[in-house]
Order: structure tokens, then sequence, then C-alpha cells
């Protein structure tokens, strides 16, 4: 009897071993991307597995404060998730670190030439395809439309057709008076950073390296974007201290500030809830707000310049781990394409407003789009969406790693300084040029107009 | 033979009883907490830092993570504000506290009670909640609170995190006045000890409040205040929290403390490698330090 039921046992723990060994665990790591998207996630996973029988999916859901750093920490003790959620620029710190995966090894060309080339390039380095993308997210700037056009604003047309430094610098004078700033951009902390991406485009630096793979940020157009920044903080229409970001939206809901930013489309939906949280009365809207119409704007450009827009691509990278093998793998970026495409892509991208970047996705599109939109920002979105550069092919992990660090440790310090009105333009721009040289060759840097 | 007798010796004194093996059982589970994430810890960041890290096949570099940090102008800045935020802080810390404490003192035990637990509040709140109502108290625009209290006196509105000049003043206040409540409650413990026979004493020798907190109080709570003096000073060359939260080290790098820049290599550009040499570099940095407050503090400090 007592032998029945060991080998009874036995054969169980066997079986049970066994279904254990032949089931591959993917474990994927994602911060709630759109709304619904810890949801949502949990559905596809389920989907997946039903049609891959031998797959199990482990999600581990983040939040956005806790996510990089757990990832980071993850990764760097070799217990990266199989998949998780990153902003572009990250994506050399993970190859740098020796845990990104070459996906277009494991996906077929068919499946990869589903994916808009323009975003594979943010997920590439050095022409290799480290993850694929979710979304191109536009930044620029947004503000009230009547007071816009109390301001003399053509809105229609700086929409359709972009505008100039001054022509804006005219509307936010126009726009500034005793309770209202014409234009307020978050730029505490490290937010600073993001003004000089935003703007960075508008003085042509359209990304840290050019065709070329030289650095940009020590040519003539980031003294000129700095000089403009400089004109800005002094000219009295935007506050001379330091504005937080959850602020800067608030204070354009609030008629303290005409323009502000960073603002991207979807921060229509924001308005038009307040909005009608104003007119429901029912304390839900935001204190002291007034009712406002939205408007998504180009960045200005400067004179000289072609248009262009900051863009970012956020998407899903394959990670290597202490279980990664070749097979593993091919199921991993199986998973990882299913996520990223089809109606999955515009589940994510319709509540952002954005488009999807994959052929698959934009089919999906329509049946989950918002609707009753404002059609001018629709189409200035579209036309920012076109107007992104992409980073140059070929920058190797190496100077994105500096880049980030020099952007880190000098260009943002010495931003906040000018910021503050404590350096000149000037002195940001030599500290900037001495701290590159220091990182890179003179033959690597761009001096003079770009 | 007598070399027999030496060995003989050495075994009694060295023989483990069944009270010993009691006593090693009892100390083992700290021991081993202690082993796995005290002491593993720092020789692997020992070992480390002489590593250009990577999870998977680190690669042995030598000594440059450290020639690498001597290089580095942002490493001396960053040493610099430690230096400066702890010269400011921990001293002015311990006055405050001190302060306190003797105002506290003559009240009865509820009453003491009642002050302690308040100037301890701030210890049990989560650092990070603290430090977004600092957010709201430093807010630049004119309508933050310190700015409306300035606004009082006819002062025009400042840019406390944002300005150079600002940042690092910001910070320091923020630490002297919410960071008090264990240093109060040490204080008190230590002056509650002291003998009520010698303020006596002091009184027949017309001793008056003053004379008896210099010559009384303070010289008996010599101990706590060395205690207090080296631990304040390990806390702040290690501070993190306020400078990450408040202001990331801007602006211009002016508040980046030492803690934030190691935090800043190893998770933000993944250079284990130098962070670890770094932190290496401070463990010695505090070391030396504390040992030099022993040596000229410590001399008449009996344990």
């Amino acid at each position: 009897m007592k032998k029945t039921v060991m080998f009874m046992l036995l054969v169980m723990l066997a079986v049970f071993v066994g279904a254990a060994m032949a089931e591959d665990t993917i474990t994927v790591m994602v911060p709630p991307v759109s709304g619904t998207y810890l949801d949502d996630i949990d559905v596809w996973a389920a989907e997946f597995m039903e049609a891959n029988p031998d797959v199990k999916i482990e999600v581990i859901k983040t939040s956005w404060e806790d996510h990089n750093g757990k990832l980071q920490t993850m990764a760097a003790a070799g217990e990266a998730p199989d998949i998780a959620e990153v902003s572009y620029s990250s994506i050399g710190s993970y190859v740098e670190l020796g845990v990104g995966i070459e996906i277009d090894k494991y996906l077929d060309a068919e499946r990869l030439a589903d994916y808009d080339q323009n975003a594979l390039d943010y997920m590439s380095i050095e022409g290799n395809v480290y993850g694929l993308p979710l979304y191109i997210t536009i930044q620029a700037i947004g503000g009230n439309k009547e007071m816009l056009e109390a301001a003399g604003a053509d809105i229609a047309s700086i929409q359709a057709n972009g505008w100039s430094l001054d022509e804006f610098m005219e509307v936010i004078k126009n726009g500034t008076n005793e309770n209202t700033f014409g234009f307020v951009f978050a730029n505490a902390g490290v937010t600073a950073s993001d003004f000089l991406n935003i703007f960075g485009v508008s003085a042509g630096m359209t990304n840290a390296f050019n065709d070329e793979l030289k650095y940009t940020y020590t040519s003539d157009n980031m003294l000129k974007l700095l000089e403009a920044v400089e004109a800005m903080t002094k000219s009295g229409y935007m506050p001379n201290y330091g504005v937080e970001a959850g602020k800067r939206m608030v204070m354009c809901q609030t008629g303290q500030a005409m323009i502000f930013g960073k603002a991207m489309p979807l921060f229509e939906l924001n308005f038009k809830r307040n909005n009608a949280a104003l007119d429901a009365n029912d304390g839900t809207a935001v204190a002291d707000s007034i009712k406002a119409d939205y408007a998504f704007l180009p960045v200005p450009t400067m004179e000289g310049m072609k248009e262009s827009c900051f863009g970012s691509v956020d998407g899903l990278i394959a990670l290597r781990n202490h279980n990664t093998t070749d097979e593993h793998l091919k199921n991993v970026v199986a998973f990882l394409d299913y996520l990223c495409s089809g109606d999955r892509a515009a589940v994510v991208d319709a509540p952002l407003l954005l488009e999807p970047v994959c052929k698959s996705g934009r089919e999906a599109y329509p049946k989950y789009e918002e609707t009753g939109l404002d059609e001018g920002n629709v189409a200035a979105a579209a036309r920012e969406i076109s107007l992104v550069v992409a980073p140059p092919a070929g920058v190797t992990a190496e100077q994105s790693a500096n880049a980030k660090l020099l952007m880190d440790e000098t260009i943002v310090p010495k931003f906040q300084a000018l910021l503050a009105g404590e350096i000149t333009a000037q002195d940001a721009f030599d500290a900037i040029k001495a701290a590159a040289l220091e990182v890179f060759d003179e033959s690597d840097c761009v001096f003079g107009a770009l | 033979m007598s070399k027999n007798k030496v060995t003989g010796s050495f075994r009694r004194r060295f023989k483990i009883t069944s009270d010993d093996r009691w006593g090693w059982l009892f100390i083992a589970a700290a021991l081993l907490v202690f082993i796995i994430f005290t002491l593993y810890p720092v020789f692997s960041a020992v070992r480390t830092s002489f590593l250009k890290y990577k999870p998977f096949g680190s690669q042995f570099i030598g000594w440059k993570n450290y020639t690498d940090t001597f290089k580095n102008a942002l490493f001396f800045k960053a040493v610099k504000n430690t230096l400066v935020y702890t010269v400011v802080v921990v001293p002015l810390s311990l006055l405050i506290s001190f302060s306190i404490a003797i105002m506290i003192l003559p009240f009865k035990k509820g009453t003491q009670s009642v002050f302690k637990a308040i100037y301890y509040l701030p210890g049990i709140a989560s650092g990070v909640a603290l430090s977004v109502v600092w957010l709201w108290i430093y807010d630049s625009s004119p309508s933050g609170l310190f700015n409306q209290v300035l606004a009082f006196f006819h002062i025009p509105p400042q840019n406390w995190l944002s300005s150079s000049k600002t940042s690092m003043l910001s910070l320091m206040l923020m630490a002297l006045l919410s960071g008090q409540g264990g240093n109060i409650i040490i204080y008190i413990a230590a002056m509650m000890g002291i003998d009520n026979s010698l303020f006596e004493a002091a009184e027949l020798d017309g001793a008056g409040f003053f004379k008896k907190i210099y010559y009384v109080v303070f010289p008996l709570c010599k101990p706590t205040t060395l205690f207090l003096l080296v631990t304040g000073v390990i806390g702040s060359f290690q501070v993190f929290q306020n400078a990450f939260m408040m202001t990331g080290g801007g602006p211009d790098n002016s508040t980046t403390m030492i803690g934030l820049l190691i935090y800043k290599n190893a998770f933000e550009y993944s250079k284990f490698g130098l962070a670890c040499a770094q932190a290496i570099l401070l463990a010695i940095v505090i070391s030396a330090i504390s040992l030099l407050q022993f040596k000229l503090m410590g001399v008449d400090v009996e344990y």
C-alpha cells in the first residue's frame, strides 16, 4: 500500500515537473501606458497563451514613478523581465549594460516591415533593432484658443503652416497682462530638459547627433537657442520663477497663462473634461478654472531653420536575463510583436490621440479612435508627427550614453542657471562646449552653424 | 614540556563549552543578517569598484573607476556641496535639538510626551510625502507659502529651489525644521539621567540657568553629543532623498550631493563600477572624519 502511494506521488511529481519544464514563462513589466492598459494586457496575455499553450505569461505591473528605477535595478542584477516598456532614450543604457537583445534576429522581416521605419529607427542602436514602438509622442505647446485669438494669433494658419519666433514673441507680448502670462513652460528641476528638447528643434537641433554622427549641441544653433531662451525669460512675458510640471496646464486653465508647454494633443481631453465639470458644477473642476477651448500649436521656428517637431518614441524592448535561451527568445519576440501591433497598438494609442506607428495598428485604429475632437488640433497633430526627425542611424551605445551624461551633468544644469537669470547664454554655451570637448574629440563635434 | 603547557592553556582558554554553543546560536540569526546584508555587499562593492560591471560578463579595469572619479569635476563639486551641507546642518541641528530638549525637560512627563510626539512626528512620515509638502512650501510663484510670508514683510518672492543662490539654503532649512525629533528624544533621555544633586549643588554655588547648562548639563551630555555628532555627520554625508526629491541636484548642480551622484551613476547611467568606487571613497572619508571626531571629542568621554 505504502509503495503504491509512494509510486503515485512520484508519478504526479514527475508530471508536474515535466509540465512546468515544458512551459516557457515570459515575464512582462509595464506601467499604465494608457488608462486601461494594465487591465488590457491581462486580456492580451490570455489571448496569446490560448494561441500558444506552451507559453505562460506573467505580467509585472508597475507605476510610472517606480518603473524605470525598478527595471534598471532588475536589469543590473541579471533579473530583467523578458519584455519591458521603455522610452527610446534609455535603450542605449540597456545595450551598454549588455542586456539588450537584437530582436530583428528573431522576428520575420515581414512582421518587422509592419512597423514604420521612422519609429523603428528610434528603437535601434547602430542599425540593430532592440525593441518595437508603441507610439511616437509629439511634444510642443498649447494654449487657450479664445485668449490666443484676442492676442492676434491666426490659429488655423499657425496650425497649418507653423510660425516664426518673432510672430510667437508678438503674440505672447499681446497676451501678457497683469493677471496673465503670455507663455509659461514647466522649467523647475529636471523638466528644464523638456524646454531644451522641444525648443531645440526650432533652432534646427533635431537630435544630439547629425547624420555624420557629430555632436550638434556645440554648434552655433545651440547658442542661438540659448539666446532666444534668455530673451524670452527676460521679456516678462513668462514667469521668472521655477514652474513645476504639474502647474503649467493649471495656469492655462485658470487664465494665468495663455500658452503653455510642454503640451501634447491629448490635453484637449483634459480641457474638455474640465469644461464639462464646470458645467456640471460638481466640484471636480480645477480650482478657479475658467471654461476654455484648447489649441495644440507647433513650436515656433527660428529664422533660417527648417520647421520640425520634437518627438519621442515609447515602446517595448526584449531584455536578457538568466533564463534567456534562443528558443525562449523566439516566444518572447513573438509576444512582443503581438503587444505592439494590430488592435493592441490601436487600443493603446487611441486615448493618447496618437495614430499607431504600424500598418496593422492603423487598420484597427478607426474602431477605437476618439471622436468629437477639434479638427484643427487633429490636423496639427498629424502635421507635427510628419515633421518629427528620427535619430540618425549608426549612433553607438557609447555615444548615446555620453550624450545623456552631457545632457544631465552639464546642459540641463547650465540651462537651469540660465532660466534663473544667473548666467548668460554665452556662459552656458561656453560651459557646454568645454564639457563636450572633454567627452568627444573636436572632430566629432559640430562648430559653426548646422 | 613547556610547549605542552602553553597548548593546554590555549585549549582551556578557547574551549567551546555548551554555554558558548548556545551563545553562538542566539547571535547566529543576527550574524547571518549582518553577513548577508552588510558584510557581503561591502565586499561586493569593493570588488565591483574594479570592474566595468555588466550582469553577464564584467570586465576587470583596475583602478580606472577611481582615476575617473578624481578626474570628474562634478565629483568634487558634489563633495564640496556635501561638506557645506554637513558643516551647516549638523552643528545647527545639535544646537536646535539641545535647546528644545532643555525647554521640554522642566515639563511633567505627560506634557513632555506630547512635545516629544510632536517633534518626532515628521520622523515617522514618509520622506516622499514630506518632500511634496516642502515643494508646496517652496513654490516659487508669489502664491507659494514662504513667498507669501515674505510678501507680508514686503520682501520680493524668491526662486527657492530654482536659483543656485537659495537652493542649498532651502534644503538646509528643510532638514533643520523637520529632522530633530530623534535627537530631541535622545537628548531628553540623557538629561533625565543627570542626578538632581548636581543641580542642587550648582544652585548652592550660585549658578543660574545658563551656568547650570554650561557646567552641568553640557559636560554630562557630552557622550550623547558625540554620538549624535558622529551619526549626524554620517547621515549628512549620505544625504540623498531631499536633494533627489526637491531639486534633482540642480540648479547648475548646486545641490548635487555625493549620495545623489552615486545614485545617478548607478541607476541612471548604469555605471555601477564607478558608483561603487565613489561609495568606497565616501565610506573612507566618513570613517576618517568619525575617527577624528572620536579622537578630538572622545578624550574624556566614557561609555
